[in-house]
């Protein structure tokens, strides 16, 4: 039984390496992140930004069910971009490794090793026989000694520190966008306005505060914070980029 | 044939392993609970030695006698009853030996272990609780250690029971000859102290023990932790000290 179970092993994997060493099963995974809407981390001075396109589908979803930002603990936030089952079951994760780490230390996880927990764990799905990799990658944000960090997971389980990034759809674009806007001395209120205008670059319309999620962790308090949506719909309009009512083209062009 | 549960054995699914949350990343403490409990029946905690850790301006100095004792009769001139267990932090060691060297090899294990996957050295808060989760586990129950050590915060002294409790103090004793100790340190500890004069004080303390404590004596370690790492003198004439 047991030999027989240990002959058909090799037919198990589904993560087999092709001929020319790629791990297809990974990058369709790959895949699947570039067809979620978007997340945008970005590392300012005094803190970390998280911002997510949340546009539903339907006017008749409650905007508040689409789960793109989440707290993972008191200091660290948590943006994702794919498959919102698997997010949550990492963001699950990351959680109880964060208590974890306050059980056995007595303080509160890094964002490095809780980013390298995560991305150790979903290395496992990469190489185990019988398992599906994890559809979405990750930002993770938050302070860490009075820090700001910002790092990036991906299906393969590699890790990333970024100054500002994006994941999910239209990736390259944003990505242009942050590299010609990003500046590293900014405070947070900036890189809310850096994050929403790029958002806003890669959307068809206006941008509406129930339409996007916006988190901060602020590196002198360590607090997580989601932005209530009034505080969204002022940062909107001081960018110029709130959608009016009905249509949300009136900029022009 | 595929079988998506075959997988579950090798991989943890989704869950992480958090068995062992309060437990070493390494090893593992066998019987644990049994032997706490067979411990705690041992009404008398015998601790036949006197350590003292007292937290200076810049530093923090840990002392203590070196004498091993079984019942009435020294089984040990020269033992070493305080030693690094981390870059920049000591732990003294009042007691089962047994435990004691366990306790130390578990802890220098994970420190070394934390510093190899972080980066950086374990926090004196991060250290602190994990000695804590440690006796609270019951693995080492006969142990009184007195931790001492430096980080960015600045210098850490903590006195620690057989049970697992970790209390930060200024200064602090354990062992059999403790209260001779502690009479000096209540007289002697000052606000800013400096090293030097704290490792005095340490010297005077385990010096009062060790002429009225039967369990303690010949000879005195001191180590002395700074940001810079951890020296350990041992002298077999305390009078070199004061």
């Amino acid at each position: 039984m047991q030999g027989q179970a240990q002959q058909q092993a090799y037919d198990r994997g589904i993560t087999i390496f092709s001929p020319d060493g790629r791990l297809y099963q990974v990058e369709y995974a790959r895949e699947a992140v570039k067809r979620g809407t978007a997340s945008i981390g970005i590392r300012t001075a005094d803190g970390v930004v998280l911002a997510a396109d949340k546009r539903s589908r339907s006017p008749l979803m409650e905007p508040s069910s689409v789960e793109k930002i989440h707290k993972a603990d008191d200091h660290i936030g948590i943006a994702s971009a794919g498959h919102v089952a698997d997010a949550r079951q990492l963001i699950d994760f990351a959680r109880r490794q964060s208590q974890v780490n306050r059980l056995r230390y007595g303080e509160p996880i890094g964002i490095e090793t809780l980013t390298k927990e995560v991305t150790d764990h979903i290395q496992q799905y990469t190489q185990v026989g019988g398992a599906r990799p994890f559809g979405v990658a990750l930002l993770i944000g938050g302070v860490e000694n009075g820090r700001p960090r910002l790092y990036e997971t991906d299906p393969s389980g590699t890790p990333y520190e970024w100054k500002a990034v994006s994941i999910g759809s239209d990736r390259g674009e944003i990505r242009d966008f942050l590299e010609e806007n990003y500046r590293e001395d900014v405070d947070l209120d900036a890189g809310v306005g850096l994050a929403l205008r790029a958002l806003a670059e890669v959307s068809d319309e206006n941008l509406t505060p129930e339409g996007i999620g916006v988190a901060t962790v602020d590196a002198e308090s360590e607090q997580f914070r989601e932005l209530p949506t009034d505080e969204l719909e002022g940062y909107l309009s001081e960018h110029d980029l709130l959608a009016s009512d009905g249509d949300g083209d009136e900029v022009g062009e | 044939m595929r079988t998506p549960t075959d997988f579950s054995d090798d991989l943890d699914p989704l869950n992480g392993d958090h068995s062992n949350v309060f437990g070493p990343e390494l090893g593992e403490f066998p019987h644990a609970e049994r032997r706490a409990s067979e411990s705690a029946g041992d009404k008398e905690m015998k601790t036949g030695t006197t350590t003292v850790g007292i937290r200076a301006d810049d530093g923090v100095v840990l002392a203590t006698d070196m004498r091993a004792s079984a019942g009435y009769m020294v089984a040990s001139k020269d033992v070493q009853k305080v030693e690094q267990i981390h870059p920049t932090a000591a732990l003294t060691i009042a007691g089962s030996v047994s435990a004691a060297q366990s306790l130390i090899r578990s802890l220098r294990a994970e420190t070394s272990l934390y510093e190899a996957r972080r980066g950086e050295n374990m926090s004196m808060q991060a250290l602190s609780t994990l000695v804590g989760n440690f006796l609270r586990s019951g693995a080492f129950f006969i142990v009184q250690p007195v931790l001492g050590g430096v980080d960015e915060e600045g210098p850490h002294v903590y006195s620690i029971d057989p049970a697992g409790g970790t209390m930060e103090e200024d200064y602090t004793v354990s062992g059999s000859g403790s209260q001779y100790a502690l009479g000096v340190l209540e007289q002697d500890y000052g606000d800013d102290l400096a090293v030097d004069e704290a490792r005095t004080v340490a010297a005077r303390a385990i010096k009062s023990a060790v002429e009225r404590d039967l369990a303690s004596g010949n000879g005195i370690n001191v180590a002395v932790v700074t940001a810079d790492g951890v020296e350990i003198d041992r002298r077999k004439d305390i009078e070199e000290l004061l």
